[in-house]
């Protein structure tokens, strides 16, 4: 038992610098990622500018708008690490027709896929840093973070999102296209997960939309951590991410276990 | 019984043929599908070299791919040292090396010794023995040099070496190769026929099943070959032994030391003579013969001749080309057997 943990760690970790060295491989791809980031936080900075600082923006304690759309911004990258990886990993696969060379392996599907995350979400971390670390030299306020807060919120969001992107990834072992999942969650996370503005200035209806995107609650209880809050005072959102990765994760492994089953039934693993 | 080491019992495949929305809304749900394999068995002993031949499509690969746990059969069952590919796909796994030759089967932007870490790593090794063994291997393969270059600068020859490469890594029981030289030059295919039978094969005792459309590569180095047509094995048997399965006539020059036109009548009797032709006179006459492939009439055809005190001084038969063999095989002459 030790030993397959061992194993699948060591496999996890091989994927982790596949990954590693076929982004260093596009090198100027990676920098603009970072100019990309410097760039967003600059911006924030110049429309913070205009917009006074409100209780709106901290959860009922004033808060800029600076420190509510940075640090919205700075954590959305994890959401769009879990939609996208997994996808990605499996169309990039598909394409450099490895998949079935990857899967000929005495390797567990499930392992394939989800090594993929190991890479996404350390670069995840990495720009979530370089936000804070921009962040706070236009003035982002870190120093009432509740780090155990933060660690939970960090945890949740990421075990409640991945489910979204491993069903993407069976989309695309299935029927060879792109789920819509990074449209919709992407897109729509912008304009209802309280990215750039609060929730409350949207519709009734809107914001009943919104509390049933897992990214609304990660952000929400995130900055709570950045304003002190302990995970007590987080709880409702705690509560919903928890639940929605004990619903979400085995439903999605099982969507994904019958894609690759059909695709081998069909002989269309590797196509794309 | 025969212990195989692999056994491969009644496989059967499909393959759905209409893809998209539309096709399959117009068929109301009910997808086409393709018949590939039908009923497919045969065994491969341990330490065999066991050939698959067959026109494009006749499921040479589609059986490969089933064994390999990358395609799921209809029906049948495949068995890998006692291991079954439906109830322990991962522990057969773990002694099935597939070779897969395809360009496409590397990352471009990585070096040969990244690619082969990686693969290696889910092969199950680590470290220090995973470095040894890329050096072993790459060795293997006459890539030694050419370890940190990267993937796509290889030549389309060397790339296939890296597949049979990345096939040993995990030094597996059984290699399944799929056409390995078919874009290598005759150098290098010759040095991989020679490593599959001689270090494989003979050093290594490896079970090693070979996908090949090189006639030539299949005679020379399979133990058995097993023909495919039509989904079905048309006859599996030593190369040596395929002229005869082929159930094509055997032709033979005889040389006799005069003409007796009276024997040659009886000859011509005989029911396993298909042809014979007389060429010459006096002390070297030729004799042109077709016959049945059947056990016993080239014997009965020689008592024939020799009679009266003619003396035979030479029987010599014509070896047909594989590619002949293989053409009546595949056109159905020969028992499923």
């Amino acid at each position: 038992m030790l030993a397959e943990v061992r194993m699948d760690a060591l496999k996890i970790r091989a994927t982790f610098v596949r990954d590693a060295r076929l982004m260093m491989s596009y090198r100027l791809v990676f920098l603009l990622d970072w100019v990309a980031i410097v760039a967003s936080v600059a911006s924030l900075w110049f429309v913070s500018r205009l917009v006074p600082a409100s209780v709106a923006f901290g959860g009922g304690h004033v808060a800029t708008y600076f420190d509510y759309a940075v640090i919205n911004v700075a954590f959305l990258t994890l959401q769009g690490a879990a939609l996208q990886c997994f996808e990605n990993s499996v169309r990039n696969d598909q394409v450099y027709g490895t998949f079935e060379a990857v899967l000929a392996t005495p390797t567990r599907v499930s392992l394939v896929v989800l090594g993929a995350g190991a890479w996404a979400f350390t670069l995840a971390a990495i720009h979530i840093a370089l936000y804070l670390a921009m962040g706070s030299l236009f003035g982002l306020h870190l120093d009432r973070v509740n780090l155990a807060t933060l660690a939970l919120f960090l945890i949740l969001a990421v075990t409640a999102t991945v489910p979204v992107g491993i069903i993407g990834a069976a989309t695309i072992v299935r029927f060879k296209q792109a789920a819509p999942t990074q449209t919709i969650f992407g897109r729509a996370s912008s304009l209802l997960a309280g990215v750039l503005f609060p929730i409350s200035l949207l519709p009734l209806w809107l914001q009943a939309v919104s509390w049933m995107l897992p990214i609304t609650h990660a952000l929400s209880g995130i900055r709570g951590a950045f304003r002190g809050a302990s995970p007590a005072d987080s709880w409702p959102d705690l509560v919903w991410l928890a639940v929605a990765t004990i619903v979400l994760l085995p439903i999605s492994l099982v969507v994904l276990r019958g894609a690759i089953a059909r695709a081998k039934r069909d002989g269309t693993l590797g196509q794309y | 019984m025969m212990a195989w080491y692999i056994e491969v019992d009644q496989l059967s495949k499909t393959f759905p043929t209409a893809t998209g929305l539309i096709p399959w809304a117009r068929k109301l749900g009910r997808v086409e599908r393709r018949r590939v394999l039908d009923g497919v068995t045969f065994g491969v002993r341990k330490g065999e070299l066991f050939g698959l031949l067959g026109t494009n499509g006749a499921g040479k690969s589609t059986i490969l791919r089933i064994i390999s746990g990358l395609v799921s059969p209809d029906g049948g069952n495949v068995r890998v040292g006692g291991f079954d590919a439906s109830t322990s796909p991962a522990a057969m796994r773990r002694i099935v090396g597939l070779c897969c030759t395809d360009d496409r089967s590397f990352y471009y932007r990585l070096s040969a010794r990244h690619n082969l870490e990686y693969f290696g790593s889910l092969a199950g090794l680590d470290g220090a023995r995973l470095r040894e063994r890329i050096v072993e291997v790459a060795r293997a393969v006459d890539l030694n040099a050419d370890l940190d270059r990267r993937f796509d600068s290889f030549s389309s020859g060397m790339k296939q070496r890296l597949g049979i490469a990345r096939a040993l890594l995990g030094d597996p029981e059984v290699l399944i190769f799929d056409e390995p030289t078919r874009a290598v030059d005759p150098a290098h295919a010759a040095a991989i026929r020679s490593f599959i039978r001689d270090e494989l094969i003979g050093r290594h005792g490896k079970t090693v099943l070979l996908a090949t459309n090189q006639l030539d590569e299949a005679w020379e180095l399979c133990d058995r070959i097993a023909v495919l047509r039509s989904g079905r094995i048309a006859v599996v048997a030593p190369p040596s032994e395929l002229d005869v399965r082929a159930g094509a006539p055997l032709r033979y020059t005889i040389t006799i030391d005069r003409n007796e036109p009276e024997l040659f009548d009886r000859a011509r009797t005989l029911p396993g003579l298909v042809d014979l032709q007389i060429d010459g006179e006096g002390p070297s006459v030729r004799m042109d013969v077709s016959l049945r492939a059947e056990p016993r009439a080239l014997t009965e055809l020689l008592r024939v001749v020799s009679a009266n005190g003619v003396c035979v001084s030479s029987v010599r038969p014509h070896d047909r080309r594989p590619a002949d063999i293989f053409a009546d095989l595949i056109s159905g002459h020969a028992d499923a057997r």
